[in-house]
């Protein structure tokens, strides 16, 4: 286990600084510099903003540094907000993701995993076809069409819920439910026929034929081996949640990151979309390292010396 | 007339029957469209798909307007709505409606046809009103509380003679007043344009990068393997993102942008077909018979994956056209005055509380898109491989 952890953290920092490098160069590949678009400066003062970013120096010695004060959990300074530092962004708008995510998560797990069982235990009846409808539905359609269709209804004609901000705990249904309808119904998809396929195993007839309850059966032994791609596709639903909340933060105007980082790709403001899509990069790497880790714990039949290597 | 001898013509006894002709087993070409047609959102998706391309790429041509051309004075225009009919005393009739939204009368004829701004007198800003002549007729229209009213001079509300369709500008118009169908069309022209070039890009990185690796194996193929390894890692969106940031927003660059990015699957794919269709007997043949490894990989082995290619290749449109309206919906995507769906649900949701029907179409159009694409691509996959799915 210990091995297993440190060699995926060995390859996480290795991605990292995969990421780190070419968003750097990214960065530095945009014609002209930070400061072209604004107001025509005076070259002395250009000469010391350049200088005091750091930005005379050669394009390695600047890598070099951004390296260095990435190691040290330092994003540097953003160029649109003269003395706020990315990380203060960050730090403002962390919680909101953070809520909203988590919210969403738990959304797609309390209802997505219920809705696919409901589904497959009532194979080709009613409710299957009405939950595998909605679910198409859900796959189909785009979050901020959601988004932007749920606020004309619910919020402009039923006015139910604001149409943006979090000032009342209403105000998280809609961005909440835009955010994980895509992945309400693809859980519940796969679920389904996760369940469906594991009903038709032979440990299953076994289970019933010894008389077990039917409880027992379906949570057992049909729910917990059921449910093992549903973990698998946890990792990439946490970062598409988070990746995809910038559209949403956006429309509803909750003030997270994803906002914070659409701003700062419409005011061009480079070091705060380099130190942003850095973040989120880690975040999303500890997640997918967490939810293997719960993989693990939850189907011992995983060997983890094999998957390490 | 051939002669037929007359035993022939004689019954066959009873319990004897003739051979059954076998019919010539059904090609797995054959086999695949069977099933395909046999599906029947697949069927509807495709003609969905053929329509909707057709008339993305030869519907704007047959408008009158473009998708580039404003008119202020007629901005905002519903695509239906309740006309009136006022009668001055010389008999002339002149019918127009109200946009309820911005106070504003248009002057209809009896067909539907705009023909154009009714010009009012002067509003009273204090009482929130503004009068309209109609020859020897004043007409008052009283915006002080909602809903709007309509008054004649002695005090009684003019009542809407009906619904009609706005013949000139079918789904009416946007907050700059150009045509929102023909808007329409060339943002399909465009999603499409982006999602079928992205996803060719796409596959023939895939197929070259995945074909290699898996051709190749060993340790070329685990270098290869890790490499895609993490790029799958690094949330593919922000890198799209900053690839748009760092072209500048275009066709050309989201293009490239998605194009260089969402190959990783499609490499999956194929080195995984390719690793285990190599060790067929006849790879091996076309090996002893000095075929060199491109045209092995070219003839053998990627007609032989060619089913799980193509499933994967129309899983890839709809994902390009979402990314696509995605960028553009943030602002990221094409420039205006070219429209996307994205960029143009993105404006409607400007005016969404005064306006929603221009919210309508573009959502729409995308939505039904994705279905169809959805639809075929699950039918393709019941087509192509019967053993997965359902």
């Amino acid at each position: 286990m210990f091995t297993y952890i440190l060699n995926r953290l060995g390859m996480m920092l290795v991605t990292l600084w995969a990421i780190v490098t070419l968003t750097f160069f990214l960065m530095h590949a945009v014609p002209g510099g930070p400061f072209v678009s604004e107001r025509m400066l005076a070259p002395e003062i250009a000469a010391a903003l350049n200088a005091k970013y750091g930005l005379n120096l050669p394009i390695w010695q600047q890598y070099l540094n951004y390296l260095g004060r990435i190691l040290t959990f330092d994003l540097g300074p953003s160029f649109k907000y003269p003395g706020v530092s990315i990380n203060s962004m960050i730090a403002a708008g962390l919680p909101v993701t953070l809520q909203t995510g988590l919210l969403a998560v738990i959304c797609v797990v309390a209802l997505g995993v219920p809705l696919g069982v409901i589904a497959a235990l009532n194979r080709n009846r009613w409710p299957d076809t009405t939950v595998m409808f909605i679910a198409t539905l859900g796959v189909a359609i785009p979050s901020y069409v959601i988004a932007t269709v749920s606020i004309y209804v619910f919020a402009l004609r039923l006015g139910w819920v604001p149409t943006f901000g979090l000032d009342d705990w209403r105000g998280y249904f809609l961005p909440v439910f835009a955010l994980s309808g895509f992945w309400i119904s693809f859980v519940s998809r796969l679920t389904r026929s996760s369940l469906l396929e594991t009903l038709e195993q032979d440990y299953m007839v076994t289970a019933r034929a010894k008389g077990l309850r039917k409880g027992q059966i379906l949570f057992k032994h049909g729910l917990r081996n059921s449910l093992l791609p549903v973990v698998t596709v946890l990792g990439p639903v946490v970062a598409n949640l988070i990746t995809g909340s910038f559209v949403i933060e956006q429309i509803f105007a909750l003030p997270g990151i994803g906002r914070q980082f659409v701003l700062s790709i419409t005011n061009r403001d480079y070091t705060a979309i380099m130190g942003i899509t850095i973040f989120y990069a880690a975040i999303l790497m500890v997640m997918i390292l967490i939810v293997d880790l719960l993989y693990v714990w939850l189907d011992p039949r995983i060997k983890l010396t094999k998957a390490a290597a | 007339m051939t002669d037929i001898s007359p035993e022939m013509w004689a019954k066959v006894p009873a319990g004897e029957k003739a051979a059954p002709i076998p019919p010539p087993a059904p090609t797995y070409g054959q086999e695949v469209r069977r099933r395909l047609w046999a599906n029947k959102p697949a069927v509807v998706s495709i003609v969905f798909i053929v329509l909707l391309v057709i008339a993305a790429f030869f519907g704007p041509y047959l408008s009158p307007h473009t998708y580039f051309k404003q008119d202020l004075k007629l901005a905002n225009i519903p695509p239906f709505f309740e006309t009136y009919a006022v009668t001055d005393g010389a008999g002339e009739t002149t019918r127009f409606f109200l946009n309820a939204s911005n106070f504003n009368l248009y002057e209809v004829d009896a067909e539907g046809n705009m023909l154009g701004l009714l010009r009012g007198g002067r509003k009273d800003m204090i009482k929130k009103s503004q009068p309209y002549e109609f020859g020897d007729q004043t007409l008052t229209l009283d915006y002080s509380k909602l809903p709007v009213r309509l008054l004649l001079e002695d005090g009684s509300e003019v009542r809407p003679s009906g619904w009609s369709w706005n013949r000139t500008y079918l789904f009416g118009t946007d907050q700059l007043g150009r045509d929102i169908l023909v808007r329409q069309l060339y943002g399909a022209q465009i999603s499409l344009t982006v999602a079928f070039v992205a996803t060719l890009v796409n596959f023939f990185i895939g197929v070259f990068y995945g074909g290699i690796a898996g051709y190749m194996g060993g340790k070329v193929d685990a270098v290869m393997m890790r490499f895609v390894e993490i790029i799958s890692t690094i949330p593919l969106t922000l890198y799209v993102v900053l690839l748009m940031v760092v072209f500048d927003s275009g066709l050309l660059s989201i293009i490239v942008a998605i194009g260089s990015v969402f190959w990783v699957d499609m490499a999956r794919i194929v080195r995984g077909q390719i690793l285990s269709l190599k060790s067929q007997d006849y790879v091996a043949a076309a090996r002893t018979m000095g075929a060199s490894p491109a045209r092995i990989l070219t003839r053998h082995l990627l007609p032989n994956s060619i089913g799980p290619i193509i499933v994967t290749l129309t899983m890839l449109i709809p994902s390009a056209i979402f990314i696509e309206s995605f960028m553009s919906f943030i602002g990221l995507g094409v420039t205006p005055p070219l429209a996307s769906w994205g960029s143009l649900t993105s404006e409607a949701v400007e005016t969404l509380r005064a306006y929603p029907h221009q919210l309508f179409f573009p959502a729409a159009a995308i939505s039904l898109t994705m279905f169809a694409f959805n639809f075929l691509g699950d039918g393709l996959r019941d087509a192509l491989d019967p053993r997965v799915g359902r």
